[in-house]
């Protein structure tokens, strides 16, 4: 081995020796980092807060104040190893790696120090130049001293140097290498076991008396802010992800999955209860689950499934807690109708068509329709039966539609005594292949036996008479003011007869008139009757010129007519309306419908007075009487005493509660607004079933808490609902104020 | 309270008043369409001189008629209507009426007739079902025969219904439209339009005084 060889050989040791001291060093700040990291966390542990890594990826805030420390530290051990080395390896030159190689091989005999005064003496004959050649000298002669450089050379051989570093390098860094992989391992295995079991982290963590508390006691849990619900409805549906902000309540279909998200540490385990008077007999334990919040982006999220009920979500952090409603609401199956045929029947031969039509409607989407013909035959005790369907329609999700079809019945090949019973039928997109089927009302068809047909021919009756019933005297002036206006128009002949016909009515409208022109004492309504002038009886009136007038014998009171019924009243304005009718006849009968007009309107005229005649009392009409109050003040014999108002009567128990809820929830707005509408909230969905006005009518309180107006006016509007409270608009009465 | 010379409140101040002030109370008529709504005259100041002799309450000397097609039947708590023909509610009538009802008004409907199930009475009834809904026999316990003058056999009976026009028959209870608990139509057919229809200074040669139930209703009306 030449010098050179030699020397290349010590310095190589050297810089090994180098390299494992800084490694060493390394390793063992690194085991000083993890001891304390380790002692950390095992007293968060004790303490019941949890590991630091799973703190820090839960909380963003914290993650990032962690990888700043993280970052401090790192270059804080760099620079003490580094120091550190630099102090340590300042002495660790090629004499002293010369040592450690004869200290390694003279384990047992003392040192020779061959190798080492040969190495000084190669280092020192390293060209330096200056004032160092006299030793240069001097170590050149040491240098060539052959006995000194075979024991060097020997002693090299002997002591099997590689191994030897190797030796050493196993000695200086196992040991901490071993602690700091332990203590790796158990920081990672704990990070591991921190993050996937959060929950019971978070179960540890949330225990009474510490909410509002965070991980490390240093700041208070933040309360629950605001969230942000996405409801994705079942995949059947078709409908499209709600992305909801911060809503009180969401409806969605039954089977949609309720996603809550919110910002911040994750919520206590949320508590899902049923509500509604549907879960009110089911057990604790069937009406109430808990769900656990996981980690997500930026904060935590909560995931549930809506049913076909309501569901309230108790969710608490930080002390406060919120309240999120699920109404769920279940698929209704398809309401189908049958629009054609309309009503059953009897066929006596089973040829020909019939149209078929039906509309379908469904709430979330329609997946197929179809006629449904069930054939019997069969007499006595011995039936078959069989199924055609008609018409099958499929569809994509349209909720309503119209199917028809076309029954035929010589297809159907049916005999006499079939029936076919026919309906229409629908079905939606909802997966589950037992659910129940829309239906229409059954029509019925039968094919009658020859036993069956029927041989009695009912004659249609004959049309009723035209009810002869009587035209006004308004009527009348129409129907003549319009002949006379046409009048130009019209031939003579026709004019004559329309007016002829106006005569006619006119005429029987006067007889009817003078029925009870005269009040006759036995009631008889015999105005007209066949007596003439002179036929010695006193009618009380008399006939001039075909009018009635009063006779001059008429002295007033019961004029007497012999056989006939004593007149005891006659009507004046419809006297005088008798008399203008008269005049207007006479002049239609002439077909002079324009001569005819103004009588006619005389005649209205009367009727209408007679109409608004004023009421005559037999006594007279009394005087009015004005009371003097002053005078009567009090002067009354008899005392009498005002009770008092009874109560009101109570309200029905459950009532009674709700009130009583509803007046706390008006008292909480003050206090706390999130709290009240989360009472509100569950009120309405309670009262949704047994009582809808009342839940509307907190609806509307929850709209103006939500839009942040006055509520006073929706909660006095709740509370009069729950009482049957009646109030229309306008404000009470008693303030003399018409509406 | 249980002085005679006792004030009961009347809230009828205008709006915007004290709402204390005592206005006057107001006898009205109801002037129907239909029928001889005006055939006891002498009726309202009957009752006003009742409600004069015994209470404390202010009245107005005279009472009014008013349309029951008008708006103004809101300005009055207590309503009257009698007569003897059929009565029909126009479409304006029914609908103020129902209005009236709503917001508290009182109906005080008495059948001017001696009959049973004539023709006023059988059409006054169908027209108060048609707008109030329908009357039930008030129980004689009601707190209406206590809230002035106590009467313990219920509604008093007239004479007319004893010695009328030959029934002999006694209606032994009112019928009434509740509301809440509150009566909203009262229906006689005791015939307290002929019992009160006379002049009130003949009153001082009645032993009994026959409108005392008057002044039962009006204290009931301002009252409940």
């Amino acid at each position: 081995m030449t010098d050179a060889a030699l020397l290349a050989l010590v310095n190589g040791v050297r810089r090994a020796l180098t390299r494992v001291v800084y490694a060493r060093l390394l390793l063992l700040a690194c085991a000083v980092v993890l001891s304390v990291w380790l002692m950390a966390d095992g007293t968060r542990l004790v303490l019941g807060r949890g590991l630091m890594a799973v703190a820090y990826r839960s909380d963003p805030a914290l993650g990032v104040l962690w990888h700043v420390i993280l970052l401090l530290v790192v270059l804080g051990v760099t620079m003490l190893v580094w120091l550190l080395g630099r102090h340590r390896t300042r002495d660790l030159t090629t004499v002293r790696a010369a040592m450690w190689i004869e200290e390694r091989e003279s384990n047992a005999r003392p040192t020779s120090f061959a190798l080492v005064t040969l190495i000084e003496a190669l280092a020192t004959l390293q060209p330096t130049g200056g004032a160092a050649q006299v030793a240069d000298h001097a170590m050149r002669a040491v240098a060539g001293s052959v006995p000194l450089q075979a024991s060097a050379r020997t002693l090299v051989a002997q002591a099997d140097v590689p191994r030897a570093v190797q030796h050493w390098v196993r000695q200086q860094l196992l040991g901490p290498a071993l602690f700091v992989m332990g203590a790796v391992c158990v920081v990672v295995t704990g990070v591991l076991v921190g993050t996937g079991g959060s929950s019971l982290q978070g179960v540890s963590r949330s225990v009474p008396g510490t909410a509002g508390r965070d991980r490390r006691g240093e700041m208070p849990v933040p309360p629950l802010g605001a969230w942000q619900v996405r409801v994705e409805a079942p995949a059947y549906t078709r409908l499209a992800p709600q992305q909801l902000g911060d809503v009180q309540t969401v409806a969605a279909v039954s089977g949609s999955t309720v996603l809550l998200r919110g910002t911040g540490p994750l919520p206590a385990p949320v508590l899902v209860r049923m509500v509604g008077s549907a879960a009110d007999t089911l057990a604790v334990r069937r009406r109430e689950q808990r769900v656990l919040p996981t980690a997500a982006p930026n904060g935590w999220q909560v995931r549930t499934v809506a049913g076909d009920g309501p569901v309230t979500l108790h969710l608490s952090r930080g002390g406060g807690s919120r309240l999120l409603v699920i109404e769920g609401r279940s698929d209704s199956i398809p309401v189908v109708s049958l629009l054609e045929p309309a009503r059953d029947s009897v066929f006596r031969t089973a040829d020909g068509t019939l149209a078929l039509t039906a509309t379908v409607r469904d709430d979330l989407g329609l997946a197929m329709a179809r006629f449904e013909l069930i054939v019997s035959s069969g007499e006595g005790e011995r039936f078959t039966a069989r199924t055609v369907p008609l018409g099958v329609r499929r569809f994509a999700g349209e909720r309503t539609a119209t199917i028809r079809a076309t029954m035929d019945m010589a297809a159907l090949k049916l005999v006499a005594g079939d029936i076919v019973h026919l309906r229409a039928m629908a079905r939606d997109a909802h997966p589950l292949s037992s659910r129940e089927d829309g239906s229409s009302e059954t029509r019925s068809f039968r094919i009658a036996r020859e036993s069956e047909y029927d041989s009695v021919a009912v004659e249609p009756a004959p049309p009723p008479e035209v009810d002869k019933s009587l035209l006004s005297q308004r009527m009348l002036l129409r129907l003549t003011a319009k002949l006379d206006s046409q009048r130009p128009a019209l031939a003579h002949q026709t004019v004559l007869a329309e007016s002829m016909k106006i005569g006619r009515d006119q005429a029987r409208l006067r007889q009817a008139v003078g029925d009870i022109v005269f009040q006759r004492l036995s009631g008889d309504a015999s105005g007209e009757h066949a007596h003439s002038v002179g036929d010695g009886h006193d009618h009380g009136v008399e006939q001039q010129q075909g009018k009635l007038a009063l006779s001059g014998s008429n002295a007033g009171g019961v004029l007497s007519e012999g056989d006939d019924s004593p007149i005891i009243a006659i009507n004046q304005p419809l006297l005088e309306a008798y008399n203008a009718m008269w005049d207007a006849g006479r002049a239609l009968e002439q077909g002079d419908p324009k001569a005819a007009i103004p009588p006619m309107r005389l005649a209205l005229a009367a009727i209408e007075r007679a109409r608004a005649a004023e009421r005559l009392y037999l006594r007279g009409k009394p005087p009015t009487v004005i009371v003097d109050v002053a005078k009567v003040r009090l002067a009354g014999k008899d005392t009498g005493v005002t009770n008092q108002r009874p109560a009101r009567e109570a309200l029905p128990p459950r009532d009674a509660l709700r009130a009583a809820r509803l007046v706390l929830a008006a008292q909480l707005v003050a206090r706390d607004v999130l709290a009240a509408r989360d009472s509100l909230a569950v009120l309405r969905v309670d009262a949704l079933a047994d009582a809808p006005a009342f839940a509307a009518a907190v609806g509307a309180v929850l709209d103006a808490l939500r839009d942040r107006r006055d509520a006073t006016d929706a909660f006095v509007r709740a509370r009069r609902v729950l009482g049957g409270v009646v109030r229309g608009d306008g404000g009470i009465w008693s303030r003399g104020v018409p509406p | 309270m249980t002085d005679r010379h006792s004030h009961l409140p009347l809230s009828t101040g205008a709006p915007g008043g004290d709402p204390f002030s005592m206005e006057p109370f107001v006898f009205a008529t109801a002037q129907y369409a239909s029928g001889d709504w005006d055939s006891t005259p002498m009726l309202p100041a009957n009752v006003i001189d009742s409600v004069a002799r015994y209470t404390a309450l202010p009245v107005r000397p005279q009472g009014v008629s008013v349309p029951l097609s008008s708006e103004a039947v809101f300005a009055y708590p207590l309503i009257f209507l009698t007569g003897h023909l059929p009565v029909r509610f126009t479409m304006r009538e029914a609908e103020v009426l129902r209005s009236y009802l709503l917001r508290g008004g009182l109906l005080f409907v008495d059948d001017h007739n001696h009959d049973v199930d004539g023709a006023f009475h059988q059409t006054v009834r169908e027209e108060i079902r048609r707008v109030a809904g329908p009357l039930a026999p008030l129980p004689n316990t009601h707190e209406l025969y206590r809230s002035f003058f106590v009467f313990e056999n219920g509604p008093p009976t007239t004479s007319h219904e004893m010695n009328g026009w030959g029934d002999n028959l006694v209606h032994e209870q009112l019928d009434a439209v509740l509301r809440n608990g509150r009566i909203s139509v009262l229906y006689s057919s005791k015939d307290y339009s002929s019992e009160w229809s006379f002049h009130p200074d003949n009153k001082r040669f009645l032993s009994v005084d026959n409108t005392k139930f008057a002044v039962n209703l009006v204290v009931y009306a301002l009252t409940r």
